[in-house]
C-alpha cells in the first residue's frame, strides 16, 4: 500500500515534470518561429511612424495654400528667419553654465585639463542639439548654420566673437530632455567632473535667447537653381 | 520504473496539446523552475537508490525547489543580479552528481 502510494506520487511528479518539458520545448521552438514576426511588427510600427509623418506635413501643406500669396510669404519668411537665427526667441529650456575647474591640478597632470575647451563647448552643443535643442546660444552669440566655436587663445569665439569662461549656454527645447542628455551616465558632464570641471544645469520656463547679431551678406555664394547631381 | 514512464508520456502529451506558451519575459523563470524539477527527480531516484526514498519529502522537494528557483531568479532580476546563471549552474552540477551515484548503484546491482 505505501509502495503504491508513492508510485502514484513518483507518476504524478514525472506528469508534471513532462508538462513543463513539453512546454519549455514548444516555447522554444515558438520563439524561433516568432523572430520573422518581431521583424513584422519592426516594420508595421515604423510604417505607422511614416504615415503620421505624412498627415502632418498634408495638413502644413494644406494651411500653406490656404494662405494668400502675401501672408504665405510672409509665414515663410517668418519661419526662415526663425530658422536662421534673425530673430530672437523664448521658451522653455535650460540655462547651463560651464566654468574652470576649482581643483588645484595634481602633480603630473597637464593643467590644460582643468580648464574649458572649445571642445567642451562643442560637446556640450552636439549632446543638446542631438537631445532636441530648437535655439542655442553661448555667451550671448546665437548658434547659427554658420557660427564656430573655436579655441581663440584663453578664450572661446563664437560668431567671431571672443568671451571668457564662464560659459553660459542657453536651449530652448525640452527640459527634461536637455538635462538628461547632458547628465546621462558617462555623459558630456561626467567625463568634464573628473577635472572638476564646474557644470550646473538651470532649467526654466521662460530662456530668451538673442538674435544673431552680426552681418549675414553673403559676399561670394550666389543662390543656384541647379540640382544635385548624381 | 513504469509509474514514471507513464507519468512522464502523459504530461508531454498534455504539454503539446494544452495551447498555452510561456510569454517571453518569464522564460528564465521558467527554465531555472524546470532545471529544479529535474534536479528533484534524480534526487528522488537517488534516494530510491540507496533506498531512503521519501515521498512526503520528494513531492514537498520537487514544488518548494521549483518555486523557490524561480523566485530567487524573479529577485535577482530586480536586483541587477544575474542568478539565472548561477541556477542553471548549481541545479546542474546537482543533477550530474546524482546521476553519477545512481550510475554506480546500478554498476553494483549488475
Amino acid at each position: 500500500m505505501h509502495i503504491e502510494k508513492g508510485r502514484l506520487s513518483i507518476a504524478c511528479v514525472c506528469m508534471v515534470l513532462g508538462f513543463m518539458l513539453a512546454i519549455q520545448f514548444r516555447s522554444t521552438q515558438d520563439l524561433r518561429a516568432s523572430l520573422p514576426f518581431q521583424r513584422v511588427e519592426e516594420l508595421s510600427a515604423r510604417l505607422y511612424q511614416v504615415e503620421a509623418e505624412n498627415k502632418e506635413l498634408e495638413a502644413e501643406l494644406r494651411d500653406l495654400k490656404s494662405l494668400s500669396t502675401t501672408e504665405k510669404g510672409e509665414k515663410i519668411n517668418d519661419d526662415i528667419m526663425m530658422f536662421a537665427g534673425m530673430t530672437a526667441l523664448e521658451g522653455p529650456g535650460i540655462i547651463l553654465t560651464i566654468d574652470d575647474s576649482g581643483k588645484i591640478a595634481k602633480k603630473d597632470n597637464d593643467p590644460n585639463l582643468y580648464i574649458v575647451h572649445d571642445e567642451d563647448v562643442l560637446k556640450v552643443v552636439n549632446e543638446l542639439r542631438a537631445a532636441g535643442a530648437e535655439a542655442i546660444s553661448i555667451n550671448g552669440q546665437r548658434l547659427t548654420a554658420n557660427s564656430e566655436i573655436r579655441c581663440a587663445g584663453p578664450t572661446i569665439s563664437v560668431n567671431n566673437v571672443r568671451s571668457a569662461p564662464p560659459f553660459e549656454i542657453r536651449a530652448i527645447g525640452d527640459k527634461d530632455n536637455l538635462t538628461n542628455a547632458i547628465n546621462m551616465r558617462g555623459g558630456v558632464a561626467d567625463s568634464l567632473k573628473v577635472w572638476g570641471i564646474k557644470l550646473d544645469i538651470k532649467p526654466s520656463d521662460n530662456v530668451w535667447i538673442p538674435a544673431y547679431k552680426a552681418s549675414s551678406k553673403y559676399k561670394l555664394a550666389t543662390a543656384s537653381s541647379k540640382e544635385e547631381s548624381k | 520504473m513504469i509509474y514514471m514512464v507513464v507519468g512522464l508520456l502523459l504530461g508531454m502529451l498534455v504539454g503539446f496539446v494544452v495551447p498555452w506558451g510561456i510569454p517571453a519575459g518569464y522564460s528564465s523563470l521558467f527554465s531555472v523552475a524546470l532545471m529544479a524539477c529535474l534536479d528533484s527527480v534524480f534526487g528522488g531516484l537517488k534516494a530510491s537508490c540507496n533506498g531512503n526514498f521519501d515521498d512526503k519529502v520528494f513531492i514537498s522537494g520537487f514544488f518548494t525547489n521549483a518555486l523557490l528557483a524561480a523566485f530567487f531568479v524573479y529577485v535577482g532580476d530586480q536586483l541587477g543580479i544575474d542568478l539565472y546563471y548561477v541556477a542553471l549552474l548549481a541545479f546542474g552540477l546537482r543533477i550530474f552528481s546524482n546521476l553519477g551515484v545512481i550510475r554506480q548503484h546500478l554498476l553494483q546491482k549488475h
